[in-house]
């Protein structure tokens, strides 16, 4: 069991080595990472909010890359939004990922049987909810809660990684050891939890990157719209702010969260590439789009 | 014969399937927008009503119903098209979604279209010439594409074409004739392509690219048949089935999320627009028609993609 990761870990070291692309993406996911880190260790960016100078100031010493319309410090903004996209992507990747592979577990373990067929019920019926609407429809009914928008990134998401385990699974539960599992008199609950979703690692590893891609680039199309990020800042809400601006000749804000998000989202795609390559080659290329 | 009628009990057999689904899409939209939404009893009544007049009107409002039952009268009302009035602006709905949904099909359906060939025909160009230099800059530029934020590029391309150039609209609908048409249209379309671009180019290529190495492609190009034949008929039509399913899946999703934000940003009146107006201001009989109606054409679609499937492939009907 534990060889399989190990196995894994292996495959990836090696081909981060033998893929330039794959090691530079790690680099610059690191790079946010530890500009996030330095967000919440109140390093820098934590006067995001502040009324620091003119309005539309052009890079100074002062402001690095200016300020907007309000005279606020477009970097530290553009910083503390790094903090609010890795807040966003870890909560509802993780999230995604324990309920998408404990459902996918069940549903692959018990398939041909009830609990099979409750989960895909599930599956189909949310996927076929057209993700924005349910986003809308959420907000409604929680009178636009500030979680209404990561509620609803959870509950769309799952269903992929779910759909990816339980075929996994269905392969799996064939193998002798689950068979000797079974014979030990270990109870399901045990069998998927123990020996089955951690040889189901490498789909999940993927998938959880792939989360954490779609929950950034959806928080963006969201507070786009103002229905995502609430009372806080991040990459959306300055684009929206920078949308405006550019109506008026400015476009520093718009520029700067544009590049920040790129970076991120191209750095973790060729990451999660990577991933795929090294661990799980077959669903590389059938990437589903996530609306944004 | 034997074939037509395992056809029909295919057919019958996905239809009875699509029963359960649409059940369940209908029962979480009239959770969402209706059991769980605001409630609408003060919003109709005029100022300092009775408790008579309360009581009344929850009583026309069907509030003092209980649950099942106001979901059967939901489902009865999204199968007769019997959706109510707006509140905004107490326009019926059912005008509004005649009036709103061919301007967004207007606006959509090009992107939509040219966006599709032009990934085929990336992704072919890419397949025939697997490991090139050209493929890798494909899939390469695919990967940027598929990192670009679609409210980046919307916002980009109004920024270039709308502003700096001048040479579109930077927003409105103001559609009188074809050159009216064409000008709105432009840069919504490129918006369109370039964000589904990345994501169509990648998954046309690997699936042409795996069908290039079948042994009927590689026969037909023995016998010396041509490139462009040999793509178009052994290649891409081997390949329908996955090409097609995909389209087919990603048309409601994207043309609902595109609509919505290309018509926000854009001040364009169309279907999305009403839908985000309606959620920003809680417009209840609005927001349940979209979502209902959308989810229900969702499930008839993947269902109607199956049949299609089995038409093109037989083999299908025995799982």
């Amino acid at each position: 069991m534990s060889s399989l990761v190990v196995q894994s870990g292996q495959r990836l070291r090696a081909g981060l080595v033998a893929e330039p692309a794959g090691f530079w993406a790690l680099v610059v996911v690191v790079l946010y990472a530890a500009v996030a880190g330095g967000v919440w260790l109140g390093w820098w960016g934590g006067d995001w909010s502040a009324l620091a100078g003119p309005g539309w100031a052009g890079p100074s010493a002062d402001h690095w890359l200016g300020t907007n319309r309000l005279g606020q410090d477009i970097l530290a903004r553009a910083l503390a939004a790094t903090a609010t996209a890795f807040e966003i992507g870890v909560l509802v990747a993780l999230t995604t990922t324990a309920i998408g592979g404990l459902a996918g577990g069940l549903a692959g373990y018990s398939s041909p049987g009830w609990a099979d067929e409750i989960v895909l019920w599930l599956m189909g019926t949310l996927d076929a909810i057209p993700f924005y609407l349910l986003v809308a429809a959420l907000a409604f009914a929680l009178h636009g809660h500030a979680w209404a928008m990561h509620l609803a990134m959870i509950a769309t998401f799952w269903t992929t990684t779910a759909r990816l385990v339980r075929a996994e699974t269905q392969r799996i539960r064939r193998l002798p050891f689950i068979e000797a599992a079974r014979v030990a008199g270990l109870r399901p609950r045990s069998i998927i939890v123990r020996h089955i979703l951690p040889n189901t690692a490498h789909i999940l590893l993927v998938q959880t990157t792939l989360v954490f891609i779609a929950a950034i680039k959806v928080e963006v199309v969201l507070s786009f719209l103002g229905i995502g990020t609430q009372d806080s800042i991040s990459w959306g809400v300055m684009i929206a702010e920078g949308s405006q601006d550019i109506l008026a000749g400015q476009y520093g804000n718009f520029v700067v969260a544009s590049l920040f998000l790129f970076g991120l989202v191209m750095a973790f795609s060729l990451l999660a590439d990577q991933l795929q390559d090294s661990l799980d080659p077959r669903t590389r290329d059938s990437r589903w789009q996530p609306h944004g | 014969m034997n074939d037509r009628r395992a056809l029909l009990a295919f057919g019958l057999r996905k239809l009875v399937g699509a029963v359960p689904l649409v059940l369940g899409v209908t029962l979480i939209s009239f959770t969402l927008t209706v059991h769980f939404g605001p409630d609408q009893t003060y919003a109709l009544l005029g100022k300092n009503p009775t408790a008579a007049e309360v009581e009344q009107m929850r009583t026309q409002l069907g509030y003092d119903q209980p649950f099942l039952l106001r979901y059967a009268d939901y489902l009865r009302r999204l199968a007769t098209l019997d959706l109510g009035h707006a509140q905004a602006t107490g326009e019926p709905v059912r005008a509004m979604l005649a009036r709103t949904i061919p301007v967004s099909l207007l606006l959509l359906a090009p992107g939509f279209v040219l966006g599709t060939l032009l990934a085929l025909f990336l992704a072919a160009l890419a397949a025939w010439n697997r490991g090139s230099a050209l493929d890798r800059v494909i899939s390469a530029a695919s990967v940027v594409g598929m990192s670009l934020s679609f409210v980046v590029i919307l916002v980009g391309l109004q920024a270039v074409f709308g502003v700096w150039l001048g040479w579109f609209p930077v927003r409105g609908w103001n559609v009188a004739g074809v050159a009216d048409y064409l000008h709105h249209v432009a840069v919504p379309t490129l918006a369109f392509i370039v964000a589904t671009l990345g994501y169509n180019t990648r998954f046309f290529r690997a699936v042409l690219a795996a069908e290039m190495t079948s042994e009927q492609v590689r026969t037909a190009r023995a016998f010396g048949i041509g490139p462009l034949r040999i793509m178009t008929v052994h290649v891409v039509g081997n390949s329908l089935l996955p090409i097609v399913t995909r389209i087919l899946f990603s048309m409601p999703l994207l043309v609902i999320s595109g609509s919505l934000l290309i018509e926000s940003h854009f001040g364009i009146p169309g279907v999305g627009r009403i839908t985000f107006a309606a959620v920003m201001s809680g417009d209840q009989p609005v927001l349940m028609a979209v979502v209902g109606l959308s989810a229900v054409l969702f499930v008839l679609a993947v269902t109607f993609a199956d049949l299609l499937c089995r038409l093109f492939d037989p083999r299908l009907g025995r799982a």
